[in-house]
């Protein structure tokens, strides 16, 4: 009781503390967008009469003094007005447009982040099984070869290989128009989206739509592959070294005098008490596979929120990239803080003050 | 009582140190408790190496030769590019196009094939072995650097310091790196220095962390307080008494730290924020990607990446198997 009282003190403190960080990312991303060199009406407008231009600038109050703006962009964050988008998506808002691509984001990377610890907690137990013999290193092998992997070439070369070397996967007109800065003619294909969640998944079960279930998985299968194979590495180290700690231990050896089988000493008695440093890079590995997911997008099309963060980074839509920087910042420091929150659920040993 | 005739003996054998050598040398090896100073200086010096060449063994895997191979094939490389190819470094980045053929397949004048402006894959390859070693090498230096000595000032001052310091690394690490990078380059333009810089500063606060847990654990110690109370100042206690001791966790990932560098130049440049003036694989992959036809212009740069990424993650992990205390 006591326990679980301290936790809500504790939590309420973190939830506290997170609001000066806010404010301090809020300032320092402002200040980011605007050192940067782009031009967005040049960007939206083309060579246009220089007045209409210059007009243009004082309408989106591109002159304003620092202060001035910087101001209005707080006032305006904490009512809840974002802005709305000057050029990636034509007039929207953000916060509309958030919720239209974060969703997509999510649903790439949440597969891949339930299935790496499965798949990595099992490669480490059977590499400290097995310790400096061939398996050990073949899966040491394989995971060092995961880290190395650039992902967009894998990405790439998956790509080619399953679509165009056995052609039995469709891949869509790769829009590299985003790498050319300054383009005129950039522009986006409308989602053109009908239902109210942005999961494809969950829509495709609300709406009882078994097409747009298997176009949704075909076309993040690709993905998934590539981002599982690259995050294998790290946990399958640290559960191999933990594990090699662990097997060390007396009540091991314990456990197996009084006749447990090997598989029940692995699992019950050796894992669980090797999996606890192990929890801290599984949930940690978060904001990492967010980052991956940034170049898969945009080796695959995929419109998430890193490749609208790279096309409003190269277009100069500031308003998009505070946007997105800033609730990429949420994000992180809520999940540092459910991450801290579920050691003590782990790990009983563990006490906050 | 016994200590005086022993000095006295080392006396004499110093005055007679080139006589009677050889019944020295067995008169040290065959009779137990016989003392002879040159003699045990020759067995420290042996057992010395001795423990070394343990070391040494343990750091020669398999894994760990084969890291080694892969990266001298890319220093090899990057160091006899002249000779290895005829091309230039001005001929193959001009902007724009050099009038070849686009995308053309291998041939005896391009043996990898051309980019999409018409240079020579194979010479693009070689000559980013170089831009590839200097960036990795040089950032990790100033990030280590800097790591070192910030983590060190706020683990040893501690208090205020520590806190404010710990709370903007904190607040750095919130964004996600690579956007924030990507954001800088944008600002202040595409080139390797400021890329170099950037890259480095923004791996500071990592290795100031690990830094710091090291050098918590290092002030524990009784010599620091021993060197305080002889009268040491502070930074003379931190840079010969606390860092020395506290450095190793540092080297153990300075290899891993290259590799990893070198794959996010790459990526910076494959999302097209690369140094235009030089060869990279990064930019390469990044014009080759949309043509699947061509493959193999995209597929030579990346195995390069691989290659030299590979190198120093083998590396970094054979080092830390062998110099971490629990597996010895």
């Amino acid at each position: 009781m006591a326990q679980s009282q301290n936790m809500i003190k504790y939590i309420i403190k973190r939830v506290l503390l997170m609001i000066p960080m806010l404010i301090l990312a809020l300032i320092i991303s402002w200040v980011l967008s605007q050192l940067m060199f782009v031009d967005p009406v040049l960007n939206k407008m083309g060579m246009l009469d220089i007045e209409i231009l210059e007009a243009e600038r004082i309408r989106i109050g591109f002159y304003d003094p620092w202060y001035v703006k910087l101001g209005l962009y707080l006032k305006n964050f904490f009512t809840g007005n974002w802005g709305t988008s000057y050029l990636v998506s034509d007039g929207e808002p953000v916060s509309v447009l958030i919720g239209k691509i974060f969703p997509k984001t999510i649903e790439l990377v949440i597969i891949p982040i339930i299935i790496i610890p499965i798949l990595s907690v099992k490669l480490g137990v059977i590499a400290a099984k097995s310790k400096d013999k061939p398996k050990d290193s073949v899966i040491r092998g394989v995971a060092i070869l995961g880290t190395a992997l650039p992902i967009f070439w894998l990405a790439t070369m998956l790509q080619y290989f399953v679509g165009h070397y056995l052609s039995i996967y469709t891949y869509g007109e790769l829009n590299l128009e985003i790498m050319n800065p300054n383009s005129v003619t950039f522009r986006y294909p409308d989602p053109a989206w009908p239902f109210s969640t942005g999961f494809r998944i969950i829509d495709s079960i609300l709406f009882n739509s078994q097409a747009l279930l298997q176009d949704t998985l075909v076309h993040m299968i690709l993905p998934m592959i590539c981002m599982t194979f690259v995050s294998l590495a790290g946990i399958t180290r640290q559960t191999r070294a933990s594990m090699l700690d662990v097997l060390e231990e007396d009540y091991i050896r314990t456990a197996r005098a009084k006749g447990s089988l090997e598989k029940e000493v692995i699992n019950k008695h050796a894992l669980r008490n090797a999996l606890i440093p192990t929890s801290t890079l599984i949930v940690g590995g978060t904001a990492a596979r967010l980052t991956g997911a940034l170049f898969l997008e945009i080796a695959f099309n995929y419109t998430g929120m890193g490749f609208y963060m790279v096309a409003a980074i190269r277009l100069g839509d500031y308003v998009v990239i505070n946007g997105i920087l800033v609730f990429t910042v949420i994000i992180i420091l809520s999940g540092t803080l459910i991450a801290d929150v579920l050691y003590t659920i782990i790990d009983p040993r563990i006490i906050y003050k | 009582m016994t200590q005086i005739p022993i000095k006295e003996s080392e006396k004499e054998e110093f005055s007679s140190k080139n006589k009677r050598k050889i019944t020295r040398f067995i008169k040290f090896y065959l009779i137990p408790g016989w003392r002879d100073s040159e003699f045990s200086a020759i067995e420290y010096e042996i057992g010395k190496t001795k423990s070394k060449r343990k070391l040494f063994r343990r750091i020669l895997k398999p894994l760990t030769i084969a890291g080694f191979l892969l990266i001298l094939f890319i220093a090899i490389c990057a160091v006899y590019a002249p000779w290895l190819t005829e091309y230039t470094v001005e001929s193959i980045t001009d902007s724009g196009l050099s009038g070849g053929v686009i995308f053309a397949p291998p041939s005896a004048e391009h043996p990898l094939g051309t980019t999409k402006y018409a240079y020579d894959i194979l010479a693009r390859l070689i000559w980013s072995c170089r831009t590839a070693l200097v960036f990795g090498l040089t950032t990790i230096v100033i990030g280590a650097i800097g790591g070192v000595i910030v983590g060190t000032i706020s683990a040893y001052f501690g208090g205020k310091t520590d806190s404010i310091i710990m709370r903007t690394v904190d607040l750095i690490m919130v964004f996600p790196a690579l956007i924030l990078l990507i954001l800088f380059v944008e600002m202040m333009g595409e080139e390797l220095q400021i890329m170099l810089y950037l890259f480095g500063m923004l791996s500071i606060p990592a290795y100031s962390r690990v830094m710091r847990a090291s050098v918590l654990q290092v002030k524990q110690n009784l010599y620091i307080e021993a060197a305080k109370t002889g009268g040491a100042k502070n930074f003379k206690v931190m840079f010969t008494h606390i860092i020395p001791n506290a450095i190793a966790p540092i080297i153990i990932s300075l290899f891993g730290g290259v590799g990893a560098a070198i794959l996010g130049f790459a990526s910076l440049a494959f999302l097209g924020f690369g140094d235009k003036s030089l060869p990279d694989w990064g930019s390469d992959i990044n014009y080759a990607r949309t043509r699947f036809s061509q493959y193999f212009a995209a597929f030579w740069p990346g195995l390069f990446i691989l290659i030299a990424v590979m190198g120093f993650m083998l590396i970094g992990d054979g080092l830390r198997d062998a110099l971490d205390p629990k597996n010895n």
